[in-house]
């Protein structure tokens, strides 16, 4: 092929390559408008009186927030000091790298799975019946794996060096691992942890699993009331055909996004501070 | 690492040290006994139903109805929904998140690069019962406009929806394993007289391959997993129709389906639920497994350290 004829074939494929990555990125931009203008749309529908009267959003919000916590208190200390243990303490054995192997790969264990565990562990087995305890803790069980698998990868991130370095300057092991390590990993840490947790909240197929109610009367004051939550609520209304139903999906639907932005807000100013502690 | 762990030696003495170490051995606890739970109680029934249900049974059997008169329990019609669902979703998807990763990595201005990779982390953090209702009262719709002939519950809306939502795992994962490929070769071959393109095309995705591979079977991972945008679109029929206009059947959305009614604990539904569970606990861990070990693969084989 002469100078030339090469020349040509490349401004073509460069060519090619740029109108492609523009079709991509078109269609990606275009889902996302189009998945918002169909939430807004329909959320500003005001369905039939007689069906918004009895259909309030306060108790699927309160199950909601009440779920991120439980969520994050027992699933994120649990699920980072697991993976410190894991990354900074534990042998090399054969046994030790199972454990952790297996922990990790449970994060790539869909939700639904753990509603059914969920169901004969809490909802069963501890007698807690659907309550918001038992969509907390089947929550949680679901969220560490995850924790641990984000947070293993980060610690991993950190150069080796490092540690000997505060090592060979007289350091113990935990002023290492509290003051280098996980200063060095916290951007990356709380990055995982928010996505995991994150996941949970938006979660609906193991809280419909384990019993969470369509419909309640009352909005849950404490963990031992009946499970609802905003994703479930979303199901719920979604799967009902009559007219109306639609509109009220959308709002919880978009009631769910704003609650998981908000949550998302909090923790990226929290990531922010603990970036600029970066040196 | 192997040395700064075995370097530990006698044990610390300091009883801060001590205390540190003891909390943290206690949280793995806790997290292996959650895993150790979760597989259990999984295992335990499903041991349970296969004393009713031979796995003969249940591995042959051309159709699944657990709660019919006359029940049938066979896996295949449940793997060839999640197969269909799972394949059409990454064949709808890996065309654009392959050619975006590319674009994005090599090509895309700062600003339009910064604007995509907001709208993939916005896709990506979309829970799944939102898509589902934008698969239901959207893109079903809109679908039949095209084919007059789509039923109500089909796969083809699901695939689609899927699709979308596993496009950021691809997206991102590929990406990080273009970059993970040395910009010094990439700038040699252009040195010595490739173009742009021939490095990018040539070089660096051959280069990233795994890396991209293991992005995608992450990304299967996930559809295989992915219950309410098929519980919500793809409907609940019993027999199995390789015709995508026509509704699929899961092994998720049976047990979304299955959980809506009532599941008496020790009967034989309630059991069929534990097994599908567990076949999807295996699936998904294997493909996870595997999936992560190609992206690191694809991370470690480069020469690396010399991005620059």
């Amino acid at each position: 092929m002469s100078a030339p004829a090469r020349s040509r074939e490349n401004h073509r494929v460069r060519r090619w390559l740029r109108a492609l990555g523009g079709v991509a990125a078109g269609i990606t931009l275009a889902a996302l408008g189009m998945l918002a203008v169909v939430l807004l749309l329909n959320a500003g529908r005001s369905p039939d009186a007689g069906i918004s009267a009895s259909s309030g959003l306060v108790s699927a919000l309160a199950g909601t927030l009440w779920l991120a916590l439980l969520t994050a208190v027992i699933a994120v200390p649990v699920g980072v000091g697991a993976a410190v243990y894991l990354e900074e303490y534990a042998p090399r054995t054969r046994a030790w790298r199972f454990l952790a192997s297996v922990l990790t790969n449970l994060a790539g264990v869909p939700p639904v799975v753990y509603g059914i565990a969920g169901l004969a562990l809490f909802v069963r087995g501890m007698g807690l019946g659907p309550s918001i305890l038992a969509g907390g803790l089947t929550l949680a069980v679901l969220t560490v794996p995850r924790v641990v698998a984000s947070v293993r990868r980060a610690l991993a991130s950190v150069p080796e060096s490092l540690r000997w370095n505060a090592l060979g300057l007289g350091a113990t092991r935990w002023q290492v691992v509290r003051d280098q390590v996980l200063r060095a990993a916290a951007p990356d840490i709380v990055r995982g942890c928010s996505a995991a947790l994150l996941r949970a909240v938006g979660a609906a197929a193991p809280l419909l699993i384990i019993g969470a109610a369509g419909f309640t009367t009352f909005a849950p004051a404490s963990p031992g009331d009946p499970l609802t939550a905003l994703p479930t609520q979303t199901f719920a209304w979604t799967a009902r055909p009559q007219a109306g139903f639609p509109a009220l999906a959308a709002g919880a639907s978009v009631t769910l996004l704003f609650v998981m932005a908000l949550i998302g807000l909090v923790l990226w100013d929290l990531r922010r501070r603990h970036g600029e502690a970066r040196r | 690492m192997t040395a700064f762990r075995s370097s530990a030696g006698a044990p610390p003495t300091d009883p801060r040290e001590r205390l540190m170490g003891g909390l943290l051995l206690g949280c793995t606890a806790l997290a292996a006994a959650a895993a150790a739970a979760v597989i259990g109680a999984l295992g335990l029934e499903t041991v349970r139903f296969f004393a009713d249900v031979p796995l003969s049974q249940f591995l042959a059997d051309l159709a699944w109805t657990p709660s019919a008169e006359e029940p049938g329990f066979g896996i295949l019609p449940l793997l060839a929904g999640t197969a269909q669902i799972a394949g059409g979703a990454t064949v709808m998807a890996l065309p654009v998140a392959l050619v975006l990763a590319v674009f994005l990595e090599f090509y895309a201005g700062k600003r339009t690069a910064s604007v995509m990779n907001a709208a993939v982390a916005a896709l990506g953090s979309v829970p799944a019962v939102v898509y589902g209702y934008f698969a239901l009262n959207f893109v079903t719709p809109a679908l039949k406009g095209v084919w007059p002939g789509l039923e109500a519950f089909n796969g083809i809306s699901a695939c689609l929806v899927v699709g979308l939502m596993i496009l950021p795992t691809i997206v991102v994962l590929s990406r990080e394993a273009l970059g993970a490929v040395p910009r010094s070769i990439l700038r040699q071959a252009v040195a010595l007289g490739a173009t742009r393109e021939r490095a990018v095309l040539r070089l660096a995705l051959p280069a990233a391959w795994l890396g991209v591979l293991g992005s995608v079977v992450l990304a299967m991972t996930r559809a295989v997993g992915e219950t309410m945008i098929v519980t919500l679109a793809a409907g609940n029929p019993t027999g199995v129709s390789w015709n995508p206009l026509e509704g699929v059947r899961t092994l998720t959305s049976f047990l979304a389906q299955a959980s809506m009614g009532d599941l008496a604990p020790g009967s034989i539904e309630y059991g069929a639920c534990f097994a599908v569970a567990a076949v999807l606990l295996v699936l998904t861990f294997g493909m996870h497994a595997l999936g992560r070990a190609l992206v690191s693969r694809g991370q470690a084989d480069g020469p690396g350290g010399s991005r620059s």
